[in-house]
Order: C-alpha cells, then structure tokens, then sequence
C-alpha cells in the first residue's frame, strides 16, 4: 500500500465519451508531449492518427527475421546435402534447390512468426509485474467504460500543473495523479 | 431499399457519363488489331502463328473476364461489406461474358471445325490415327463433345453474369425485389461450385489439350490462380482510374478499400506462386518421361529465360512491390503492379501456350499482336459503353452505407 512516502508519477485524465479521447488525443499531440498513451475499452478507429503514432518497426523486424530464415534454410540444406554428406539420392544433383524450397519457405515462416511473437511482445512492453496505473485501479474504469489519457511525468520535464491546465482545456473534469512508491521504479506507459 | 434512398446516394457516384478518351482508345486498338490481323490471315504459315496468338489473348481476356464473375461471387457469398463500393467494376468486366463468348466463335469454327489454325493436334484425323494413346482419349477429346462443353461453360457463365449484374443494376434504380440480397447469397454457392468445374475443364479443353499427351491434375487450380489475380488486377486499374478522373469520389472509395483489394492481389500472387511451384516440384520430384516433357520444352533453349522471367515477373517483382502496407495504400504503385500483373498474366499463357507451335525459341512478331490489341479494344469499347450507362459504383446495394463506413 502507499504510504506518505509516494510521490507522483503520472497523470490520468478520464473521458466519458470517445470522441472527447479522440479531439483531446489531438490536442496533446499538437502540443508535443513525449510520455503519453490512450487507454480505451475497445479498438478506436482513427485514435492512432489523433495521437500522432508513428509506423510500427514491426514488420521491418519480421521481414528481416524471415529472410535470415531463408538463409538458415539455404545454408542448412545446402550444408548438409551437397557438403557434409554428399549422398546421391534418386538420381537427383546433390543441391537439389526444388525439393528445398518447402524448407526454404517454412524456415522463412517460422522465423518471420517467432520473431513477430517476440516484437510484439518487446514493443508492447509486455511482461511487467505491475505499473502505477494497474495498481491504481482506473484500469477497471477504463476496461468497462471509460477512456483515458495517460502521461508519464517522471523525467520531470513537464509539471504536474501544465498537464492538469491543458486536460482541462481539452473539457476532462476527472483528473487524477498516479502515484508510487519512493523505492519503486515502474514505467507507466 | 426504395428508390429514394437510392436516389439519394446516386450523388456519390455521379451521373453515367461517356469517356471520349476511352472511346478514341478502345476505336484505335481495334483498328490497330485488325490492320495486323488481316494480313498474317493471309499466309499459310502466319495464319497458324495468328491462330496461337488468337487463343492467347483469347485465354487472357476470358480469365480477366471469368475471374471477374468470380469475385462477383465470392462477394455475395461472403457478404463482404468491404468490396460493396467497388463491386459495380468487377460486375462490369463480368458483364463482358457475352463478348467473350463472341470472340470464342472463330475460334471454334477456324481452330476445330476448319482446322485452319493446326492449334489442337487431337482435331487432325491423320494425328490421331497415328496415335494410340490419341485414339483412347478421342471419347473426350473430339469436336463436337468440345463445342458441346464450351457451350455449357458458356450458358452458365452468361446467366450467372447477367443475373448478377442485372439485379445490381435494378438495385441501383430501387426495381429489385425485396429479397435481391438474399437471393443473390443463395445463387453465389452454386455459383461457386459450378464455376470451380467449368474453369477447371475449359482450362483443360481450351489450353492442356493442345498437348493431348501431357496431363496436370494441378492443372485446373493453376489457371483459376492466375485468373484470380489477372482480373484483381483489371478491377483495381478500373477502380483507380475510375477514382483519378472523380467518377469515384476518393472519400467514398477510400485507401482503406484500396488496401484491401491490394491484400487480395498480394495474396493471390502468393497463391499462384504457391500452386506453380506445386505443380513444376512434384513433376520434377516424380520424374516421369510423360509428364517431365512438357516442362522440358519450358526449359530448353530460349525458353528457359521466359520460364525464368515468369517467376520474376508473376512472383517476386510483385510480391515485394505489395509487401508493404503504403504501397497496398498508394493508388500510384496498385495501378502500375495491376499492370505488370496483367503482362504477367499474359506472360503466363503465353509461355503455356506458345511453346506448342515454337520448339526452341519464343516468337514474337506483328502476327502475334493483332488479336491482343484487338480483345483489348473490343474491352475497352465494351466498358466505355457500360460506363455511359450505369453509375460506377452499386448505388442501390442495402450494405453500402455499412460499406462507405468500412475502416481497416
């Protein structure tokens, strides 16, 4: 539990309606912050152009891991069957590439899934114990019905007041702070 | 829906208007394809190279317009609320079918009845008596249970074709019945059925036969792949140029649709890829003198190069020029890859259909061109003619609002 001790981190400001998120997303946008995400019951179209996101790195990381799998699979059939065991099988050439493309094509696919499955879970941020905001219990809010814009304020760089001013401006009348722990060190967003 | 609710998006499509440009084009194409037919019609030697060249874009122009009925389909059996803002273009190119049928006539009467075209070596009575394995397939493999198969092929594709265009076009004037959605969805499962077997055989009849040794059981898919991808290609140049010249506001027919058809493409050039490599891989593995000559024709002297290019240019060239999610997006990059895919597609039966009549060395010459420029014109006269009459896109289709609303 917190104690006298916990300071803030974060600011929340909760939305009633998603077309308020989505103007306020905007607004926060063209102001420049750095430390901010949504938080919204359902996918919201249109939320990831108010809020300015950048194109994911995930398919570049995908696609990079798919071709170093089909140079696995080339090195790994040629290696095997025309270099260290050289056995002439059904008449066919040793570096028999048409009875490897299967391999060539599953490597390719095995490597492009693993590493979309581990990209994704990097760049969400998955597998974190617990955050500020989990532990203050908006998230029950936000996953019934209500919809929320999160700042990270533990860099210092924007005050407490400035956010509150300008979720204000954006007509959010439940603002809250997140706290922590003095000892604690937990990324929000 | 009623007509006034019909009435009322008619604004989002714009009155039927006709297209001078396309008219001066479709005109001078057709000119052009006969000014080059008559004369190669002349010579003995021309005229068979005239007749390949003839059931080569003949097959082309069929799978672009066939592939077409198909999406048509495919659409109403998934109810997809997606594709409702570009269907009326895939409904106009299957709305060709009667055309193509047109085209297929001299076909019939100069490649099969006349044999002035030496196209099919099973119509030759002097082949056949010299051949064994000839007259064992003669049961299937002779000119009236051909015509009588094309016919067949025919009257289902035209009926399917006309039922659904005509019902989409009386949707748009608020003239169909009540229940046209639902009857549609219950014709496009037998639709589909009826389609997988007929493309299936009219491949077999019109390009495997014209070498009656050889046999594929891939044979039927590998057409249907790259009819699938040739007519997503003619239906996203149409959508795209429907949508630069403003017939198609770019708020109604918006890149998350464009994205769409592009994801269709990008799958099928991988399916077709898929199916080709299937089909070469087991004859290569299983090495049987009567299946592997045919690819040996493929892959002896200059033939080689185009099998390669085919890879090229059906598979790597488009697959990474769609693989990312901008270029699926940008009307510029789907319009010239539908391009190239319709050369491909061309490339495609060419290196199937050509190899028949040319032994070492692929021919290309101006006895080939006249047809392809010919088909290609009597389409584009075809679709300037629908255009001066319907609204491009279906007006009247009850999932369009849900459609106009589609976001990925």
């Amino acid at each position: 539990m917190l104690d006298a001790n916990a300071k803030t981190v974060g600011m929340v400001g909760l939305y009633d309606n998603v077309d308020a998120l989505v103007q306020a997303a905007a607004t926060v946008r063209d102001a420049g912050h750095k430390n901010w995400d949504c938080h919204t019951p359902y996918p919201v179209h249109g939320l990831e152009k108010a809020m300015g996101i950048k194109p994911s790195p995930v398919p570049t990381v995908i696609l990079t891991a798919g071709l170093v799998g089909l140079i696995v699979a080339i090195a790994l059939t040629g290696g095997l069957s025309a270099i260290h065991y050289p056995i002439r099988i059904g008449g066919k050439a040793l570096l028999s590439w048409q009875a490897f493309v299967p391999i060539y094509f599953e490597l390719f696919v095995l490597f492009a899934a693993l590493a979309a499955m581990a990209s994704v879970i990097f760049f969400c941020k998955l597998g974190r114990w617990h955050s500020p905001l989990h532990d203050s219990g908006i998230m029950k809010e936000i996953t019934c019905d209500r919809f929320a814009i999160v700042f990270e304020t533990r860099d210092g760089d924007e005050s407490h007041e400035d956010i509150r001013a300008m979720l204000e401006e954006t007509g959010c009348r439940d603002i809250r702070p997140l706290l922590e722990q003095e000892d604690e060190d937990n990324s929000i967003i | 829906m009623n007509t006034e609710h019909a009435a009322s998006k008619a604004g989002l499509a714009g009155a039927p208007a006709p297209s001078p440009t396309l008219v001066r084009l479709a005109g001078i194409l057709t000119l052009l394809g006969i000014a080059l037919s008559v004369p190669a019609l002349l010579g003995e030697a021309d005229r068979t190279r005239f007749g390949f060249a003839y059931l080569w874009s003949f097959v082309g122009l069929w799978s672009v317009v066939l592939g077409s009925l198909f999406f048509v389909g495919l659409q109403h059996l998934t109810g997809s609320i997606w594709s409702v803002v570009i269907r009326r273009t895939a409904e106009m190119l299957a709305g060709s079918m009667w055309l193509v049928a047109l085209l297929f006539l001299p076909l019939l009467l100069f490649g099969i009845f006349f044999d002035q075209f030496h196209l099919f070596p099973w119509v030759d009575e002097s082949n056949v008596a010299g051949s064994h394995l000839l007259q064992e397939k003669q049961p299937y493999l002779n000119a009236t249970f051909f015509t009588v198969r094309a016919a067949v092929f025919f009257a289902a594709w035209i009926a399917f074709a006309a039922y659904f265009v005509r019902t989409s076009l009386e949707m748009d004037h608020g003239r169909a019945p009540a229940d046209a959605g639902g009857a549609l969805r219950r014709a496009a499962g037998p639709f589909t059925l009826i389609f997988a077997l007929t493309a299936t055989f009219a491949g077999i009849d019109w390009i495997m036969s014209l070498d009656p040794y050889w046999f594929s059981t891939i044979f039927g898919v590998y057409i249907f792949s790259g009819m699938v991808v040739a007519s997503l290609a003619a239906i996203t140049i149409a959508v795209v140029c429907l949508r630069e010249s403003g017939r198609l506001r770019r708020d109604v027919v918006t890149d998350d649709h464009l994205y769409s058809l592009g994801v269709l493409m990008f799958v099928f050039v991988c399916f077709w890829a898929y199916i080709a490599f299937s089909q070469y891989m087991l004859i290569w593995y299983a090495n049987m003198p009567e299946e592997t000559a045919y690819l040996h024709n493929r892959l002896q002297g200059n033939w080689l190069a185009v099998s390669i290019a085919l890879a090229l240019v059906r598979f790597v060239v488009p697959f990474f020029a769609l693989l990312s999610r901008r270029a699926k997006m940008n009307p510029r990059i789907l319009f010239w890859v539908s391009i190239w895919l319709l050369a491909g597609q061309l490339l495609d039966l060419y290196w199937l259909i050509m190899p028949e009549l040319h032994d070492h060395h692929p021919v290309l010459g101006w006895q080939e061109l006249g047809p392809p420029l010919l088909m290609t014109g009597a389409l584009l006269w075809y679709v300037s003619r629908f255009l001066a009459r319907h609204a491009p896109m279906a007006i009247g289709d009850p999932l369009l609002d849900q459609s106009l609303s589609f976001r990925l």
